[in-house]
């Protein structure tokens, strides 16, 4: 709400600068902005009582511990109720319903210039003098009213929900709206008139030409009125103070301040106010219990105090009893219902900045606390030299049916933001891909980035999410550097870069195993599995899935951290032999069709004396080959726990494990 | 014969400042070469009386011996000393990646570790949430105006529960205190969603919010809690200040601000006590627990922190922006 600092200042008969003024709002919660002349009120939903000069004068007052300055001058009626002018209300929607008739209207003058320029610079457009009064009032005194020009109207009116389906009316501006059943409406014998607290019809909208008028005040319940707006995208001054709840006490007094001023620019003939109440809506009554107050807060305030400073927002004493005090709350105060809204009101007045501070307390110690995988992995892939990175979850439908199988349902947003990118990504590589593509362009020849984050997937009952880190390593170095190293990254490059990785983080019981398909890797890779659990992937990319947006050879690794359970293993230390190491080669031929990995887990599972490890050091096709073969070295590490291996040792196993080869993978031992 | 006394301590001083092993035989030669003294002072004995001759030999041989120990005993040294190439070491280092974290990682981490010494336990929380988490028991009834704070994203789904991505991390305070033992002290970090897009605005940002449910609670100190805080954040005593606002999840709330430079008052988290109504429905007994909550946008400090001025940056993906942070 924009408000005239020159208008505000003499309506609150306050010396204040903008400034200031604007500063002793803020600190009484109404977030305030200076524009030139005017200033800006944050008012937050639940204050819909402050949205008037009236509203800032009551807590205005309450700051300075004054009561409200003045009066406004009002003529005075006396209402009346009669069925022929107003014939019913529904009373779930509308609490009070008042119209002020005025007949005869002679020549009318404009406002004068100050309140058309206080109407203006809230941001109200003037229509026409009648119209125009009725925003003044409402920005005076917090009461939207709606002028309709009598003489177009079909007497009795009525406020109620529309029977019919598919009511149409022409609202003022010329559009037509079909009116939605839950909308409630002012309707005369003709039909509807105003859609309620948003907008009246065009044709019963008042003219130059116009006479007769139909001054309409009245208590619509927000509750009714929420979201209604917005359902015919017309968000009006008047809705916005509907919706957020407008004093139902005040529409007398609204029309008798629009009459008294209407006097001054227009004669009439006559003039009558009806109206009807649906039910009287009660004045809560609140209990402030001070001694709670004090330890909810950390204060010690006195009863009295507390008393003043309620008083002084309009709060009014019922009972007391000691320390206890019921306040009977004012019927403009929507957002007061509790104890804890009135500790509210007492430590805005008090100051939240006067409020004494303690120090830091701590939560109960947290047993069986567990490192944080995500946390470890990601410090891990930033040591071996990836940046992290961050995108938004939203992808195209074609990049989504790119990287994920049939089988995953997209999680779909109904209103995404960007039409063409309706889904919740379901893999994390589409943007870390666009990421690699950019800073190629920009002329990096070597990137290594990862990215962790939420994946979805629609089930058939909600949604799940999963977290991933993958990323990617991109390695094209233009030439080697000055000192002719090869600085190639392979697959294998990969595979150590993963292993050093999950083994330094203590996961020293991983295995890999040949991957089932997933996108976006090709053939060349790999599942890495502890336990049951499969924790990762890891390959070369199938770079025909990167929708052009990378073209040369590109491995990657997606990480499922929520898989990686982090109870530690039973740790058991064993004692270190004080014998040497020793080490032979194994020279074997074997067919191109036996992976390493057999040889690996054959040698794995047999129990060998002494043997501590073994690796493979070499391969070698070609010259003394026989074709489809192919030569493997591996360098196998004996020692004993106990005593310096004899040579005879050392032979025993030896033999035990070229048996093993023979027979098992049918190898050919070379010498 | 005049025999010099200092012979040895000289050459082994010498030998001490010798780099290569061509310098070594070179004062090796000087020592015990053919023209070294000790060589020359042999041919020169038969000049000698026979008495003077004995003993001049005899302690040129001890001469000789101490010398060549000498030397011996440096020349190991001073080879495996230069047993290398001289390089030129000015030559630039193999290329190597940084790497680093993200930025809002760095800052989310930093917000974490004030709170982990207080025991504050973490809690990442659903993306994706049922209407109900994320705002009815927070307090927001349907058709509430202060939804229409929350520009929310709905999804589509079969179910009767309406989903959307969560408009604030505060879904993650519901599930605690349904399913965790009081006293609860916890942080739920991670990501926000708004249909809201513009440049001070993303769809997607990062929150930190914070909870405590205890015996006692006051909003003194929540306060101290915070200012701690800041100044922890920071690293500077900082002017802030506490202004009324409105929450729904909380009653009282406040907006928090801080004096920041040239910039005046900056908003920088949202607090308040729990709203009786929020931990009613989480069936905690409200005559003998109450509660604080605070929350704050991780990019809005780290554009504080670091100086960054388009929020944008942070989701570019842009080395050349990336490269600038330390790991």
């Amino acid at each position: 709400m924009k408000i005239q600092y020159s208008y505000l200042k003499n309506f609150l008969n306050t010396k204040l600068s903008q400034k200031k003024l604007s500063d002793a709002f803020t600190k009484v919660g109404f977030e305030c902005d200076i524009e030139g002349d005017l200033i800006e009120f944050d008012i937050t939903p639940n204050r819909g009582d402050v949205l008037s000069l009236k509203g800032l004068e009551r807590e205005f007052c309450a700051y300075q511990s004054t009561k409200p300055l003045q009066k406004l001058q009002t003529a005075s009626l006396q209402p009346i109720k009669d069925k022929k002018i107003i014939n019913q209300i529904d009373s779930t929607g509308c609490g009070n319903y008042h119209l002020m008739l005025i007949q005869g209207l002679g020549k009318i003058k404009n406002l004068d210039s100050k309140k058309r320029n206080f109407i203006e610079s809230a941001g109200i457009p003037l229509i026409n003098p009648l119209v125009d009064l009725g925003n003044y009032v409402m920005l005076e005194i917090g009461a939207p009213m709606h002028v309709f020009d009598l003489s177009k109207l079909a007497l009795p009116i009525s406020v109620q929900f529309p029977k019919a389906k598919n009511t149409s009316v022409k609202v003022i501006g010329g559009d037509d709206k079909d009116v939605k059943s839950s909308s409630l409406t002012i309707q005369d014998q003709s039909g509807i008139q105003a859609i309620a607290g948003i907008i009246g019809s065009e044709a019963s909208s008042v003219s130059l030409k116009t006479t007769n008028i139909a001054v309409e005040a009245a208590f619509f319940r927000p509750e009714i009125i929420v979201n209604q707006a917005r359902k015919y995208a017309l968000a009006t001054d008047a809705s916005h103070r509907f919706e957020r709840g407008v004093d139902p006490e005040i529409q007398q007094l609204a029309l008798e301040r629009y009459l008294f001023l209407l006097n001054q620019i227009a004669d009439y003939d006559s003039v009558a106010l009806y109206y009807s109440y649906s039910r009287k809506t009660k004045n809560k009554n609140v209990k402030l219990d001070v001694e709670r107050f004090n330890k909810f807060s950390g204060l010690a305030l006195k009863a009295t105090k507390g008393i003043t400073i309620l008083k002084n927002l309009g709060f009014k004493v019922i009972a007391r009893s000691k320390n206890i005090v019921t306040f009977s709350i004012p019927s403009y105060r929507f957002d007061i219902s509790l104890e804890e809204d009135l500790y509210e009101e007492l430590l805005r007045s008090y100051g939240y900045d006067n409020i004494p501070i303690s120090k830091p307390k701590s939560g109960p110690i947290i047993k069986n606390r567990q490192d944080n995988v995500l946390d470890n992995l990601r410090l891990g892939f930033v040591h071996s030299g990836f940046k992290e990175l961050m995108h938004m979850p939203f992808v195209s439908r074609e990049s989504f049916q790119q990287l994920n199988s049939k089988e995953w349902t997209a999680a779909e947003l109904q209103n995404p933001i960007n039409e063409n990118e309706p889904f919740l990504r379901g893999s994390l590589f589409r943007s870390i891909f666009a990421a690699v593509n950019n800073n190629l362009k920009k002329g990096y020849t070597s990137i290594k980035v990862f990215e962790a984050g939420n994946v979805f997937r629609k089930e058939k009952i909600g949604f799940t999410q999963f977290m991933h880190l993958s990323g990617v390593i991109y390695h094209h170095e233009p030439q080697q550097t000055w000192s002719q190293k090869e600085l190639a990254y392979d697959f294998f490059s990969l595979k150590a870069e993963i292993s050093k990785l999950l083994q330094t983080l203590g996961f020293q019981n991983f295995e890999f195993q040949k991957a089932t398909p997933l996108m976006p890797f090709n053939e060349n890779a790999l599942d890495i599995f502890i336990g049951k659990h499969k924790i990762a992937v890891i390959g070369e990319i199938d770079l025909s899935v990167t929708e052009k947006l990378i073209r040369k050879q590109t491995y990657g690794f997606e990480i499922y951290p929520e898989k990686i359970s982090t109870v530690p293993a039973n740790l058991k230390i064993l004692k270190t032999s004080k014998f040497p190491l020793s080490t032979r080669d194994i020279n074997i031929v074997i067919d191109k069709s036996v992976s390493f990995k057999e040889v690996d887990s054959l040698i794995s599972q047999e129990i060998i004396r002494h043997l501590i490890s073994f690796n493979l050091i070499n391969t070698f096709e070609g010259k003394d080959i026989p074709k489809g073969s192919v030569s493997m070295t591996l360098r196998v590490v004996f020692q004993s726990k106990t005593k310096s291996l004899s040579e005879s040792n050392i032979n025993d196993s030896m033999q035990k494990i070229l048996k093993l080869l023979e027979k098992k993978l049918n190898a050919k031992i070379r010498s | 014969m005049q025999i010099p006394q200092d012979l040895i301590e000289t050459a082994a001083l010498k030998l001490k400042s010798v780099q290569s092993e061509a310098e070594f035989f070179q004062l090796r030669a000087q020592y015990l070469g053919k023209k070294s003294f000790v060589v020359s002072a042999f041919s020169k004995l038969r000049d000698l009386e026979s008495d003077e001759k004995a003993n001049v030999a005899k302690e040129l041989n001890i001469l000789k011996n101490n010398l060549a120990k000498l030397f011996e005993a440096s020349i190991e040294h001073i080879q495996s000393k230069s047993d290398h190439k001289k390089l030129d070491v000015s030559l630039p280092a193999d290329p190597f990646l940084v790497g680093s974290e993200h930025p809002i990682t760095k800052i989310s981490q930093k917000i974490i570790n004030y709170f982990t010494p207080l025991n504050y336990q973490i809690f990442s929380g659903n993306e994706i949430e049922t209407d109900f988490y994320n705002f009815e028991a927070l307090n927001f009834p349907e058709n509430h105006p202060a939804r229409q704070m929350h520009d929310t994203f709905y999804l589509n789904s079969n179910s009767k529960s309406e989903y959307l991505l969560r408009t604030h991390t505060s879904n993650t305070q519901v599930h605690a205190m349904l399913n965790e033992d009081l006293p609860l002290y916890m942080l739920s970090p991670g990501r926000v969603f708004r249909c809201d897009s513009d440049t001070t605005h993303l769809p997607m940002f990062t929150q930190i919010e914070g909870l405590v449910v205890d015996e006692e609670v006051t909003f003194g100190d929540l306060k101290g809690v915070l200012i701690d805080f800041l100044e922890d954040f920071f690293n500077e005593k900082m002017e802030v200040r506490f202004r009324p606002s409105y929450f729904p999840f909380t009653e009282p709330s406040a907006e928090v601000d801080i004096k920041f430079g040239k910039q005046g008052w900056l908003e920088i988290l949202g607090c308040g006590m729990v709203h009786p109504n929020v931990l009613n429905g989480c069936n905690i007994d409200t005559k003998k627990f109450r509660g604080f909550a605070f929350g704050m946008g991780v990019e809005r400090l780290a554009m504080l922190y670091y100086g960054v001025t388009d929020i944008r940056e942070f989701y570019s993906s842009n080395l050349d922006f990336l490269n600038q942070f330390p790991s």
